[in-house]
């Protein structure tokens, strides 16, 4: 989690600048320009308060959309809803124009495109370039309808260029600065986990260095015996002593995990104890495991311990990830039910005793 | 008087293939003869007929993971057993996706292999505990859809209950325990690529009553929905 974290905070970081800028550039955009431009041609209109009125519902879906993009990326229905009322509002403030100056007096094209880009920024490229494509649709269909001339296409490409390069290049800019800063952050991370990856390794590396050091007290001299005949394979006590030097030489070959400090080291510890005592202990795990809080932990390794002190002869451990957490469980021969811990810390524990076995799980919920 | 199975050792360690062959010997039963033994696989793939009803297949050859082997061995007709030291669950998943019938980790060997062989030669399914745990920490978009009985049934198999004791704490019979975990298996035969062995195993767990073939194909549901709905059924009241 402290992996994550700082990466996340950059690039997120990044990404609200960005989206804050494009912000003030749509708001500013319609006030000053569109806002002047509506003003400066107020008497060419025919109803200068219907264009007025139009120039309310952009500035309203400026608004929503900014307010949109600045709680978090929007999802495709609110960020298109939004980008629909501009369009409607620029055709319809185009198609109140007076038919030969529509262009001239044309406060709305701007806006519509710009308020597009601000909702649909961090979405697909192609949906942008589909959105301002419809509003130029729509502006021109307006044309055809008032009686298109050669002039007026001229103009209405102008236009077009003028606007739309400008709206394309501040997307593609804004594009370009978040992959980089996506870039930065899974640099970091990946450098994060190559830190972690090495301290760990360093560990299991000092902890199978130690239990081979062990090894030598332990196995080495069973396995003497055993070569000159002074222990008996069918003595039911050397077969236990087998056992157990086989367990650990088993997790001596076999240890792959890489977590530190996690439970399932933890797990070991305590197995290690158990195992000193001829206990063969198994422990597996399936699944990523998510990170446990250390009290949770302590709850279950004390239960582990319990189980482990009851246990005869072999237990076996297993750590499963499961839907809302993880399941620990323990099977072994203690031939009777064990005192365990009660539930606290969002871990739940259930034991059942089945003839010589107990089977007892414990369940910690995430959050 | 019933056939006996016949059995090949693929192995490039004698120790292990010594120690897999006194396993096969001391089985009460007799019910399993070994037929072959090689350190790799050349001699099987050349023959024209399989010379056994199953290979037990080491997944590491003089130091190479022979996992892609898996479906030309299939191919000429043998059922495989996996057995092998990676316990990895993506290894044991890639096993049997390519068409062994079962996978049995080393330590799982002694309780488990002869069983597992005899299950493989009716091709019927057998999940060992290293197999179930893979198949509770399979996380592919590929994998099928288990019911919530089918993996509690393959969790507590995995966190070392005997079946029995499975059913006890599931109030259930042991042999639906055996159900719900030969169903699991079988759906994860009708995933992935497709090999006969895949097949057979699938029309046996059908013909054993294990699995329905309705059951088989979760995605062909929204076809048969489509259907439902034009068909008269659908309209009545």
């Amino acid at each position: 989690m402290t992996a994550v974290q700082p990466t996340a905070m950059m690039s997120g970081r990044y990404q609200r600048a960005f989206t804050i800028a494009v912000v003030f550039l749509v708001a500013g955009w319609h006030l000053a320009g569109a806002g002047g431009q509506l003003l400066q041609n107020r008497p060419a209109y025919s109803s200068f308060a219907f264009q007025t009125a139009m120039w309310l519902v952009m500035a309203l879906a400026i608004a929503a959309g900014s307010i949109l993009v600045l709680r978090g990326a929007p999802g495709w229905q609110p960020a298109w809803a939004v980008a629909i009322i501009a369009l409607a509002a620029s055709t319809a403030a185009a198609a109140a124009s007076p038919a030969g100056q529509m262009l001239a007096v044309n406060w709305a094209w701007g806006s519509a495109g710009w308020t597009g880009v601000l909702v649909l920024l961090h979405r697909r490229f192609a949906e942008l370039a589909s959105y301002l494509a419809a509003v130029a649709l729509g502006i021109l269909g307006v044309q055809l309808h008032d009686g298109l001339h050669r002039t007026d296409l001229a103009g209405f490409l102008a236009v077009l260029a003028w606007s739309t390069i400008a709206q394309v290049a501040v997307a593609v800019g804004v594009r370009a600065l978040d992959a980089a800063a996506d870039e930065s952050a899974s640099a970091v991370r990946i450098e994060q986990a190559a830190r972690e990856r090495e301290a760990t390794a360093e560990i299991i590396r000092v902890a199978r260095h130690a239990r081979w050091l062990a090894l030598q007290e332990s196995a080495v001299p069973l396995v003497a015996e055993l070569a000159a005949g002074t222990a008996n394979p069918g003595d039911a006590q050397v077969r236990i002593r087998c056992a157990v030097q086989a367990a650990r030489l088993r997790r001596l070959l076999a240890e792959g995990d890489e977590v530190p400090g996690s439970l399932v080291h933890e797990l070991h510890a305590s197995a290690d104890m158990a195992e000193r005592r001829g206990l063969a202990v198994e422990i597996e795990t399936a699944g990523a495991l998510p990170q446990m809080p250390g009290p949770a932990r302590r709850l279950i390794t004390d239960a582990a311990i319990a189980i482990l002190t009851a246990a005869r002869s072999q237990a076996r451990i297993t750590l499963t990830a499961v839907a809302a957490g993880v399941a620990v469980s323990f099977v072994a021969d203690t031939g009777t039910v064990v005192g365990l811990p009660a539930a606290s810390e969002g871990v739940w524990i259930e034991q059942q005793q089945d003839g010589d076995m107990l089977w007892a799980e414990a369940r910690w919920n995430n959050g | 008087m019933e056939q006996r199975v016949t059995v090949a050792i693929i192995e490039d360690h004698p120790v292990v293939t010594e120690g897999v062959a006194s396993w096969i010997r001391s089985d009460p039963g007799q019910r399993v003869r070994l037929v072959q033994t090689a350190r790799d696989l050349t001699g099987l793939s050349a023959g024209a007929r399989p010379s056994a009803d199953v290979v037990i297949l080491d997944l590491e050859l003089s130091g190479e993971l022979v996992t892609t082997q898996i479906p030309v061995l299939v191919a000429g007709g043998y059922r495989v057993v996996a057995f092998s030291g990676h316990s990895d669950p993506a290894i044991v998943m890639e096993t049997l996706d390519n068409g062994a019938h079962a996978y049995v980790s080393k330590e799982e060997g002694r309780d488990h292999l002869v069983e597992a062989v005899l299950a493989a030669a009716a091709d019927r399914p057998y999940v060992t505990r290293s197999q179930a745990r893979a198949m509770l920490a399979d996380q592919r978009p590929s994998r099928p859809t288990l019911s919530e009985q089918e993996r509690q049934a393959l969790l507590l198999w995995f966190q070392g209950m005997s079946k029995a004791s499975v059913g006890r704490r599931m109030s259930i019979s042991e042999n639906t325990v055996r159900q719900y975990i030969s169903r699991a298996r079988a759906k994860y035969a009708a995933t992935g690529r497709t090999a006969p062995s895949k097949d057979a195993l699938l029309a046996r767990a059908i013909e054993d009553g294990v699995i329905k073939p309705g059951e088989i194909m979760p995605y062909t549901s929204f076809a048969r929905a489509g259907a439902g709905s034009s068909g008269l059924g659908a309209l009545d009241p």
